[in-house]
């Protein structure tokens, strides 16, 4: 008889399952001392002592491949220092910090006047990278597309309905245009990528952009959503006729192909990082470090450059976690800014380095 | 290990237990697991409240018209989930009508056609079916399926083109990404639930009645429709309604492939989206209301899905007991 | 119906008669052909990527580098489904016991069984939204979190298949124990759980497939990590189906090859899960 032998069975799984419960209850007060004492042991090659913290930071995607980067490097420097950033996307990044369940932010947009007063103090701004959003394609043979801001207006808004329109050959004389339909691709998540580029079309197209701009707009209905930069690359790249907006580093790194745009100038520009470094040098910078480098003046900008910027209080309440930001930070605004051009992320200016590395000394970490 | 000669022990005689605690062990015991059963009250309810509660600014926000309005606008704090309604609907008719015939066929085929020693690799094939995750039904459905149907819909879009309703359902220009290709791998995770029932209902089917049909000289056509499906009406509707809601609440195989892009179109073959999809892929990186409006989503979702099952569960209930 | 007479089939039924058998044939065939496709897609494309290296190597830190690691996501999978495992399965199996043993027929157990085979068709995204509402918001994301809503996706499924395994043990064995003076909870707990243990143990291995391949209830639960986090209750966590669906949004060569691979490694697992749970049915049945 069966019975006999599984006669415990019953019990014993229950008990199981409760020492499972249980086991793993104490695992997670073990996991909480593990995680600020590791590291004490840490070999720095800065002169900066050792560090050890958990900074947990959340926003935008845009800097995503840059941030990650930079991160992996400041590990060997500093391995006893945890940085996690979580790709939320601006906007969730923002009401993060907002919230106070983040260490600091990444955001690729500003905080609106009216919410200034929700955060719990002061916030700096503190700008890290900026870099080309590209207009990538599919257009199989066609390697030399040039458009300009009403063209893409009318493309993002399907006025345009197939690649042989006029108003894309006038821009492109002696290219040979298929009839193909065009398929608009756009992000179906809330995205700083979806500001800077609907900005700039209200910017340098205000008679034919109508459909203003925000982290997420109302496309028109037959248009595809992507999830992130990647989710738009993948359609374009699967998909003959398609158009859609993908940050540089995204573009190149799925072998996309990109369009040549006109800038302020008149002048056709290629998205690349000295298109951008063109269009910083062409942008105003204010005292609090903001600045907004979309449609620049200057023959060479590329007139889509997107900034970022990383928000942190000014005053921190915990010391090691205070040191360890301002630490990271440092380190992604020297050596930091060395990784950049390697993940196709433009360098910041000098002059604009030197007054985000001064931010860092107005950060108030407890003694 | 020790062996034993002795006869039957006392122990064996002894009450299993003593009087007095095993009363008390007795009733705890079935209040214990009483307490398990009620748990599945609890929860249910605690899905209700506790969503309704997260959901609320929403539901405030827009009022009525987060349940009328067709337009889901994040950046301008309108929400509206009739679009996500009608995608979620649409393509849980897709699913069903590509897939109530097919199951039905393999089940009638398990229940009355196989020779014998097919019976077991099909009913393999469609537990099968049942066991692939759906997120990798997505991944297949994304990578492979949409490059290459997004060409069938261009050749049955150029075809139709001079039919005039026909025309609007299948027109172009499509990436393969849409409400029809979600239909598809809906249709693909509802078949083995239908399959499952139907054939449970197909042999409760008496076989007197089957043999009386075969008596009167039906053909094996005829003895169905005249002693299967009229026993098993009830049953069916249940199961095509069980796989109704199993379509609509599908959330990430939809999502990696109906296109993302909130409209009420006639365009089958054009990007749509599910409730289920959007939540899934606005959640992330939403905030405030937005968030709110998905959780909304969801509380709308829980409400459509427990009317189809629970109108579901009656008929089968019904009809089994009438069976 | 004149034409019922023996042995003569006119033409005209027996052609819509074959028609009729060929297309139940047909609809075998049409059911068979994508997951044809899908199995080969598996194979073909996870095939070469999973290995040792891939099943236990870190996450690449950004998803465009190409090679290995699925590990962290792996130990997530094994992590979530084990604890929801200890949760629904203990819990389910009693509240079977509940409805065979003690409610019976009464209304009570009536409506219990009714709602619990609603509970299995409320849409598991729902389930994720109601543990992010009711755990996530006030602890944050854990793999516990991710457990808790895969739990409560099993604990309808445990109970109806425990049940059906509590009804198929003869009475004979409950009057036995009974007549020995045993008191109902003992009887249960030494006599009729014991011999449904089979059914049982199958049905929760059924349970447990299901949870393992689900992605929308962890989406919101558990979160995402590169590094392998073997804490339940701190910090967030990854599983394999959810790598699988952020991986295959990815335009990069490296991403697509990890989503198969992921996909394989899942497959393998649940098929594993559920012919175990077939075997254990068919070799312990009490007959």
């Amino acid at each position: 008889m069966r019975r006999r032998s599984t006669r415990f069975a019953g019990p014993v799984a229950g008990l199981l399952g409760v020492a499972l419960l249980a086991s793993a209850c104490g695992g997670s007060d073990k996991a909480d001392t593990a995680s600020t004492d590791t590291g004490s042991q840490a070999t720095a090659t800065t002169k900066e002592p050792a560090l050890s913290a958990t900074l947990n930071a959340s926003g935008a995607t845009f800097p995503k491949g840059f941030y990650e980067v930079v991160i992996a490097g400041y590990k060997k420097v500093q391995p006893g220092v945890t940085v996690n950033y979580n790709a939320t996307g601006s906007g969730a990044g923002r009401q993060s910090l907002q919230d106070g369940v983040v260490d600091f932010a990444g955001s690729d947009g500003l905080v609106a006047a009216a919410d200034v007063s929700k955060y719990k103090g002061e916030f700096l701004y503190i700008p890290t990278t900026a870099a080309p959003i590209t207009v990538s394609y599919n257009l199989g043979e066609v390697k030399d597309l040039t458009l300009d801001a009403d063209t893409i207006a009318k493309l993002f808004q399907r006025q345009i309905k197939k690649w042989d329109d006029p108003a894309i050959a006038a821009l492109n004389p002696g290219v040979k245009l298929p009839s193909t339909d065009v398929t608009v691709a756009h992000r179906s998540d809330g995205s700083g990528t979806t500001e800077n580029f609907t900005k700039y079309l209200v910017a340098a197209a205000p008679a034919a952009w109508t459909l203003k701009s925000g982290s997420t707009v109302e496309w028109p209905a037959d248009t595809q959503g992507g999830n992130g930069n990647q989710g738009v690359a993948q359609i374009v790249k699967a998909t003959s006729g398609a158009i859609g907006y993908v940050d540089l580093s995204d573009a190149k790194a799925s072998g996309l192909q990109f369009a040549k745009i006109k800038n302020k100038a008149g002048k056709a520009v290629v998205a690349d990082l000295a298109g951008a470094t063109a269009a910083l040098a062409g942008a105003q910078v204010n005292a609090d470090l903001t600045y907004n480098p979309l449609n620049a003046d200057g023959a060479d900008a590329y007139p889509i450059t997107a900034p970022t910027w990383i928000l942190v209080y000014k005053n921190q309440a915990d010391k090691a976690k205070g040191e360890a930001i301002r630490s990271f930070l440092r380190y992604m605004l020297t050596d930091g800014q060395k990784l950049a051009k390697d993940v196709d992320y433009a360098p910041l200016a000098p002059a604009l380095l030197q007054k985000a590395a001064s931010q860092l000394d107005v950060l108030v970490v407890p003694a | 290990m020790t062996i034993t000669t002795a006869p039957p022990s006392p122990p064996a005689r002894r009450p299993l237990t003593s009087p007095g605690r095993a009363g008390w062990s007795d009733r705890a015991f079935r209040g214990v697991s009483l307490g398990c059963g009620l748990l599945v009250l609890v929860i249910l309810g605690l899905i209700a409240v506790s969503t309704t509660r997260e959901a609320w600014p929403a539901f405030s926000h827009d009022g009525l018209r987060f349940f009328t309005s067709k337009r889901w606008a994040p950046s301008a704090d309108v929400f509206g989930s009739l679009p996500f309604v009608y995608g979620t609907v649409v393509t849980a008719i897709i699913a069903l009508v590509l897939a109530v015939p097919v199951s039905v066929g393999i089940a009638l085929f398990l229940s009355d056609v196989a020779p014998r020693r097919l019976r077991r690799p099909v009913s393999s094939l469609v537990d099968l079916l049942a066991a692939i995750p759906s997120v990798v039904y997505g991944l297949w459905g994304v990578i492979v399926l949409a490059p290459w149907i997004s060409g069938v819909y261009d050749r049955i879009s150029d075809v139709t083109s001079p039919v005039p309703f026909v025309s609007t359902l299948f027109a172009g220009p499509s990436t393969g990404r849409g409400l029809f290709t979600a239909g598809i791998i809906l249709a693909l995770m509802v078949t083995p639930i239908i399959t499952s029932i139907t054939r449970e209902v197909f042999d409760t089917v008496p076989v007197t009645a089957k043999e009386a049909a075969y008596a009167l000289g039906a053909t094996r056509w005829e003895m169905l429709r005249a002693a299967v499906f009229p026993h098993s009406r009830a049953g069916m509707t249940g199961a095509v309604m069980l796989g109704l809601g199993r379509a609509m609440g599908e959330t990430i195989a939809a999502a990696l492939v109906i296109g993302s892009s909130p409209q009420i179109t006639a365009h089958l073959f054009r990007s749509g989206d599910s409730m289920a999809a959007v939540i899934a892929n606005e959640f992330g990186e939403s905030g405030g209301v937005h968030r709110a409006a998905l959780i909304g989503l969801g509380v709308e979702l829980f409400a459509l899905t427990i009317v189809v099952n629970v109108v579901a569960r009656t008929i089968i209930a019904r009809g089994r007991r009438n069976g | 119906m004149s034409t019922l007479l023996l042995g003569t089939v006119s033409p005209a039924r027996r052609l819509r008669n074959r028609l009729a058998t060929a297309s139940i044939w047909l609809s075998v065939l049409v059911a068979a052909i994508p997951l044809a496709f899908v199995v080969t897609y598996l194979v073909r494309r996870g095939a070469g990527i999973v290995d040792w290296k891939f099943l236990t190597g870190d996450i690449p830190i950004s998803s465009r580098l190409r090679g290995p690691g699925m590990g962290p996501a792996v130990l997530g999978t094994l992590l979530t489904t084990g604890a929801a495992t200890a949760m629904a399965v203990p819990l389910g199996v009693l509240a079977a016991v509940y409805l065979n043993e003690y409610g019976k027929r009464g209304r009570l157990a009536g409506v219990i069984r009714f709602l619990s085979d609603v509970m299995a068709g409320v849409p598991s995204v729902v389930m994720g939204l109601f543990i992010y509402t009711v755990w996530v918001l006030r602890f944050g994301q854990t793999g516990f979190a991710g457990a808790l809503a895969l739990g409560c996706l099993m604990l309808p499924i445990v109970i109806r298949s425990a049940e059906t395994a509590l009804q198929l043990v003869p009475n004979e064995l409950r009057e036995a124990s009974a007549a020995l003076g045993a008191r109902p909870s003992r009887t249960i707990l030494t006599v009729v759980l014991p011999a449904a243990l089979a059914g049982v143990v199958s049905g929760a291995l059924l349970a447990v497939a299901r949870a393992a391949g689900e992605t929308a209830p962890l989406l919101f639960t558990i979160g995402t990590v590169t590094e392998s986090n073997r804490h339940l209750f701190d910090g967030t966590n990854t599983s394999l189906s959810a790598q699988i669906f952020i991986n295959a949004r990815q335009p990069f060569e490296g991403a697509i090859d990890r989503a198969w691979g992921a996909a394989l490694t899942l497959i393998v697992l649940v098929f594993v899960l559920t012919a175990v749970a077939r075997l254990v049915a068919r070799r312990f049945t009490v007959r």
